[in-house]
């Protein structure tokens, strides 16, 4: 952590109010980008959550020790918000629709791989489908493959059997997969 | 390229945009700083608007006012608490407020 971060937390600390007020300015909008792209499509709770991020950051800020740099540290307890919600998400049981058959594992595949080589067009793209995904999928999705935890995790999670965590993203791939084809 | 393969690569490829380019609203901003000294101001007085112009950090005109009080209850207080421009700010995106050194004016232009 820089010395110019230091000083910063410190007069936060002190309980200077300017202190807290460059300490939003300077890293609102790290956690907000992280946030609302995580939540997709809930963005109405986006600014919520963020402003949870804080409180919690304002509470453990006496504890921090500097290892890792302020905005690491202030996304690592976004990411725990972020995957409340996904937990609550994928614990609500009408939260999962059942839209019939589970896609089979060796389902076509016709996802096209140049569509990747562009990362700004593959963003903008992901991004719309997320939004346009049930929430349940959405998240299923994000927690998976963006926050990189293993089905067995979510699964502990939720208090759903791995299969059913499974069953779901295999239902959500089908899903996002029919989004990306078509635009 | 089978399914989870796809989704491995895209999540790789998108990543980097997750912590880039959103700019929280100015609003939000305002919500979040209201929130932080409030929060700040349950378990004691805030550092005395004297000892924050000693650190080297301006204040607003109202507070400029306030720090010549000879009472530590009154130099300790939020008067942002109080204050039109904090309600302007947390509820609109670009409010006509105009104050220097003011937190909320600080939020718009950044």
């Amino acid at each position: 952590m820089l010395a110019e971060e230091q000083a910063l937390l410190d007069g936060v600390l002190a309980k200077d109010r300017k202190a807290a007020a460059e300490f939003v300015s300077r890293y609102a909008d790290a956690v907000y980008g992280y946030v609302s792209r995580r939540l997709a499509p809930r963005r109405d709770l986006v600014e919520d959550v963020v402003q949870d991020v804080f409180l919690v950051a304002l509470q453990k800020l006496a504890s921090f020790a500097g290892q890792s740099s302020v905005v690491g540290w202030l996304l690592g307890i976004a990411r725990h918000k972020v995957e409340d919600f996904y937990r609550a998400q994928l614990r609500e049981p009408d939260s999962l629709p059942d839209d019939g058959e589970v896609p089979s594992a060796a389902s076509t595949v016709t996802l096209d791989l140049d569509e990747l080589i562009d990362a700004a067009r593959a963003e903008e793209k992901t991004r719309h489908i997320l939004e346009r995904l049930p929430v349940a999928y959405s998240a299923a999705l994000q927690w998976r493959y963006w926050e990189k935890r293993s089905t067995k995790e979510m699964a502990a999670h939720t208090g759903k059997t791995e299969k059913a965590i499974e069953r779901l993203l295999a239902r959500a791939r089908s899903a996002f997969r029919r989004l990306w084809e078509a635009s | 390229m089978n399914d989870e393969h796809f989704f491995v690569r895209l999540a790789e490829k998108t990543a980097a945009g997750s912590v880039a380019a959103d700019r929280a609203p100015a609003r939000l901003k305002s919500r979040l700083y209201s929130a932080l000294v409030a929060e700040q101001a349950t378990d004691g007085p805030l550092r005395s608007l004297p000892a924050t112009k000693a650190a080297g950090r301006p204040l607003c005109v109202f507070e400029h006012v306030l720090q010549g009080v000879p009472h530590e209850g009154i130099v300790s207080m939020n008067p942002c608490r109080v204050c039109h421009a904090r309600l302007l700010a947390e509820h609109f995106e670009a409010p006509p407020i105009y104050w220097p050194h003011c937190p909320y004016v600080e939020f718009q232009r950044r």
